[in-house]
């Protein structure tokens, strides 16, 4: 008996490096030369203009002592941070109402999920065109036109640096929510209806059901959505160049943003490869500190 | 009594919240909407007027009737399904093995999988555009699946493990007493109850995938080859004459094929959770 | 459930593998990618905006048509390949640069009139000499010629078409062209008065911030960079100037001449919506407005709107801003830059200027064609003779980012100008030294 039990195990463990294979070897394929050559350009002096000629320290230098990074760093931090907070906060929300929706058989639940998921798939050219109309200052500004409605004074969306971050925040949250709900729907979807069952059996109300089942339950595809939106966060940079540009002044220059601008403005490919590292390295930090917080607490699994 | 009044209230608060959320969604899109419906004399106006004095859908007929648009709209169906199917059938077995067994070095491994996603794509161009001009892939549709593919791994990686981590192991050893191998015990009893997962991870593949712009616009400069991701371009700008309202009303037909493939995958995901209600 | 959601990607993916018969009317001369028959012989690749031959207007399209049709049927060897340009400038020439460096870029391009230093640095185009006279050449605007020769005599482009910076104003409110900054700022108190936001500009972070307020720079006989091509705008005068050129913007905002929302501002068409909405009487936008202000306002509205020069410190001092596009060669082979020079001449200097009402690059031309005869034209040509381009350096992407985000910091009040001018002198050098 025992030994039938572990030659099946042995049979159904699978082999660790086949089964990897094919998605490093396709990962390798198309991304390790150019990964290892930005690593190269940031080590070098290469513009768009002429390529390397002599390898060093001294450009890494050149770029992380520029007097604008400190706050175009500050201003990733901010965006990033209320960004991933509000996709997620959003995103989970939106999942958990429509799966109580359906439960309870209520009609209407798949126009929120489509109109959440469109704001996401139009095309990023859309973004200019719609928000510029909506954080209009103009007397006549979509926003500013419905709010002076309700007897409110206009608000300076994008003139004011801080408000413009908050607009530049709302329109990628408006936008990236749908990523997170969709991840959360599916987790919330897969939970055994059982626990709650039992639950509801021990009285336990919707609050105690929502802490103590449905989030601790969750808890790997939250890791996972936090990651994920993390990343695509901080290399977000198309909302903010169609809404402010990066302006006021600097004050929602993302470091995405910054290294667009020091590629294609100053033609710098080793400076943004610099800066590219850097994002690579911060990216890093943030998700291993998501695993921390998120699974080492825990049961120790994912 | 009071359970099924506090179940109403319930259900009032669900369409109360739910009403407000379709509101501050569909608000942006209205506006794109009132775009598309305008002519070139109303397309000045912006945010002055909402609904137009004239509306029209010529536009929408232009778009339509155009001879390539067509094309750049199966360009992009194309790129994007291969791309979300590779990475889907690359990472199942990375994602299994990932789940299922411990080994040295999984967790940096995972890692770095998923650095490929955090190098900017903006940087990462230049490099890319000279590797595939060396291997001599530019303007092909293979090289750009291949890039999709890669992409999409990452991502389909990490989702696929937290939702293999989520099935209980006693079904997978059940079935390995019965002799099956790994691969089968994956076809046959895993990825079943992954369903839902996997959709989901198919379907955030291939939405991401639709709105690519800066790989096909590296690796495809031939009009014929180009998806429509980079082929909007062609209806935006003029020098003198409007045609934002044209570029409004693409931008509106392009959301059409990425809603129709979520609402049938999102069909899939449910589906798959009543099959495993009634095994269950 | 497995089977079928298998089943259903197996569906795609065969699809995919078979794919859709992509033929399209395979005899026509136009198509999507290419002028001529497919079979000819000699092929010269062209990139091009979507502006004119794939002109979502039908009208612009239809004569594009023509001229091509007449232009390929002349020379049945030759077909032209064609690509054309997205308005994603800054990926648009990097992807342009790698190409042409890899040997894989097109024949023939348009460039943006202000990218083409940066082409002409890589030393990748191709000297078109052999087919413009020297006189065609004199007869170009000065800002041009300087712009499309180098320093050896070389013809490197054709710049087909220019455009420059005006001041509109609604003559109910403002019935005289205000001749100076004073003059101007009075103006702009007057509207306001008169319950309007005052006078409208570019002022968020965009290429036109900084390129339509350097008028008020170059009215001073500012310089922004050097003949070796180093910023030079922060020091000696040029550090007066320039400071007084932003103390004028800041002024305007500070004494609520001009709305703080200019720092918003970051495309040309919110000043039409502003004029369409009626909350302005004065705004500094690009020539191409005043027809696109035509087809917008009501016929008793759009009459009252004028054109004029952009105001100086005092009546003599002017300048505007001028862009536009410009046609390259990008070839070795001499019999592609023959056909690529052929069509500009056959098809886009003075003809296409025409169609599509853009200003033409020499003065002869607007004698030539009728189109250029309205009142607007008299005022743009007597503008452009105070026309400066940007200059012709491979810096002046970044001068222009720093211009932005210093007005950005005064105009909200985040910085003095002295500070914003300092902080953007030290950015642009640093920029300049790894260039």
């Amino acid at each position: 008996m025992s030994e039938t039990r572990r030659a099946g195990r042995a049979a159904a463990r699978p082999a660790i490096w086949p089964w990897l294979a094919p998605a490093l070897l396709l990962l390798a394929a198309v991304y390790l030369v150019p990964i290892l050559d930005v690593v190269r350009l940031a080590f070098g002096d290469a513009t768009l203009l002429r390529p390397t000629q002599s390898y060093g320290l001294d450009g890494v230098g050149d770029v992380l002592s520029q007097p604008a990074l400190p706050g175009v760093l500050w201003a990733t931090l901010v965006f990033t941070a209320a960004s991933v907070a509000g996709i997620l906060g959003l995103g989970l929300f939106i999942a958990l109402l429509v799966v109580r929706g359906e439960t309870r058989r209520l009609p209407g639940m798949a126009l929120l999920r489509i109109v959440v998921l469109t704001a996401w798939v139009v095309p990023g050219i859309a973004n200019g065109l719609i928000w510029q109309m909506l954080f209009s200052e103009a007397p006549f500004g979509a926003l500013n036109s419905t709010i002076a409605l309700a007897g409110l004074s206009p608000v300076r969306w994008l003139s004011d640096p801080t408000n413009a971050m908050i607009s530049a925040v709302i329109a990628n949250v408006w936008q990236g929510t749908a990523f997170a709900m969709i991840v959360l729907y599916a987790a919330r979807k897969g939970l055994s209806n059982d626990l709650y069952a039992a639950a509801a059996i021990d009285g336990a109300g919707p609050f105690a059901r929502f802490c103590f089942i449905t989030l601790p339950q969750m808890r790997p595809s939250i890791l996972v959505a936090a990651v994920l939106v993390t990343i695509q966060t901080l290399n977000t940079f198309d909302v903010i160049l169609a809404l402010t540009g990066g302006g006021p002044g600097r004050a929602t220059e993302v470091l995405s943003l910054f290294t667009f601008n020091t590629v294609f403005y100053n033609f710098d490919l080793s400076g943004g490869s610099v800066l590219a590292v850097i994002l690579v390295l911060i990216a890093l930090v943030l998700t291993v500190l998501y695993i921390r917080l998120l699974v080492d607490r825990a049961d120790g699994r994912p | 009594m009071t359970g099924r009044r506090a179940a109403w209230l319930g259900d009032l608060a669900t369409y109360v919240a739910a009403f407000l959320l379709v509101t501050l969604f569909a608000g942006p899109l209205l506006w794109l909407v009132s775009l598309a419906i305008r002519t070139p004399a109303e397309i000045f106006l912006g945010a002055a007027r909402f609904i137009p004095e004239e509306p029209t859908l010529a536009n929408f007929e232009q778009i339509l009737t155009d001879r390539t648009f067509g094309l750049y709209l199966w360009n992009g169906i194309k790129l994007c399904a291969l791309g979300a199917l590779g990475a889907l059938l690359t990472a199942i077995p990375a994602a299994f093995v990932f789940s299922r067994r411990s080994f040295r070095g999984a967790s940096v491994l995972m890692l770095g999988i998923l650095t490929v996603q955090m190098v900017s794509p903006l940087v990462l161009l230049i490099p890319l555009y000279r590797y595939m001009e060396r291997l001599n892939l530019l303007e092909t549709h293979a090289a750009a699946a291949a890039v999709y593919m890669a992409l999409g791994v990452p991502l389909s990686v990490w989702m696929l493990k937290a939702a293999f981590d989520a099935i209980p192991r006693s079904l997978e050893e059940a079935a390995a007493i019965d002799g099956c191998s790994a691969a089968s015990v994956l076809f046959f009893v895993t990825l079943p109850l992954a369903a839902p997962g996997m959709a989901s991870a198919f379907i955030l593949n291939m939405l991401m995938g639709w709105s690519q712009f800066l790989v096909p616009f590296v690796l495809l400069s031939q009009d014929r080859l180009q998806p429509i991701s980079v082929a909007i371009f062609n209806f935006a700008g003029s020098t003198s004459a409007s045609t934002t309202q044209l570029l409004a009303a693409a931008c509106v037909i392009t959301v059409l094929p990425a809603i129709a493939a979520f609402l049938a995958l999102q069909r899939l995901i449910v589906g798959a959770i009543m099959a495993g209600a009634v095994k269950g | 459930m497995t089977h079928r959601f298998l089943r259903i990607l197996g569906a795609v993916g065969a699809a995919c593998a078979i794919g859709l018969p992509a033929s399209l009317a395979a005899q026509d001369l136009i198509t999507r990618d290419r002028v001529g028959l497919p079979d000819a012989p000699n092929t010269m690749t062209f990139r091009l905006t979507a502006f004119d031959l794939y002109s979502s207007d039908a009208a612009t399209r239809d004569a594009f048509e023509a001229l091509f049709t007449a232009f390929i049927e002349a020379r049945p060897d030759w077909k032209i390949e064609t690509q054309i340009v997205t308005d994603n400038i800054g990926q648009e020439q990097a992807r342009l640069l790698e190409q042409t460096r890899a040997g894989r870029g097109p024949d023939c391009a348009m460039v943006d009139s202000s990218q083409l230093a940066l082409f002409k640095s890589a030393g990748v185009l191709a000297p078109m000499n052999a087919h413009w006279s020297a006189a065609e050449i004199d007869d170009l605007f000065p800002y041009v010629r300087d712009a499309v020769t180098n320093g050896a005599g070389d013809l490197l482009a054709w710049w087909w078409f220019t455009d420059l910076r005006v001041l509109y104003r609604d003559t109910r409110l403002v019935p005289d062209a205000p001749a100076t900054w004073a003059e101007l700022e009075d103006a702009a108190r007057a509207t306001v008065e008169g319950g309007k936001e005052g006078l409208l500009f570019n002022g968020g972070r965009w290429e036109g911030t900084t390129f339509d307020w350097l008028a008020h720079f170059w009215a001073q006989d500012g310089r922004l960079v050097d003949d070796a091509g180093r910023p030079v705008f922060a020091e000696g005068e040029n550090r007066e100037k320039f400071l007084a050129a932003v103390r004028f913007y800041e002024g305007l905002v500070d004494a609520g001449a001009a709305p703080p929302r200019v720092t918003s501002i970051v495309n040309y068409d919110e000043f039409n919506a502003a004029a369409a909405a009626g909350t302005t009487g004065l705004f500094i936008g690009g020539n191409w407005q005043y027809g696109q202000l035509r087809g917008t306002l009501s016929a008793e509205d759009f009459a009252a709107w004028e054109v004029s020069a952009i105001p100086g410190p005092t009546p003599d001092q002017r300048a505007t801003g001028t862009g536009g596009w410009t046609i390259a060669a990008l070839s070795d082979d001499a019999a592609a830059v023959e056909v690529c020079a052929d069509m500009i001449r056959e098809i886009y200097s003075g003809q296409s200027n025409a169609i599509q009402g853009l200003l033409p690059t020499s003065a002869a031309q607007y004698e030539e064609f009728d189109v250029f005869e309205g009142p607007e034209y008299d005022v743009f040509a007597e503008a452009l003779v105070d026309g400066q381009a940007r200059p012709g350096v491979p810096i002046y992407p970044e001068l222009s980012n720093v211009i932005q985000i210093m007005m950005g910091d005064v105009l909200s009040g985040a910085a003095t100008p002295e500070e914003a001018l300092d902080a953007a002198n030290e950015a642009v050098q640093a920029a300049f030294e790894r260039l």
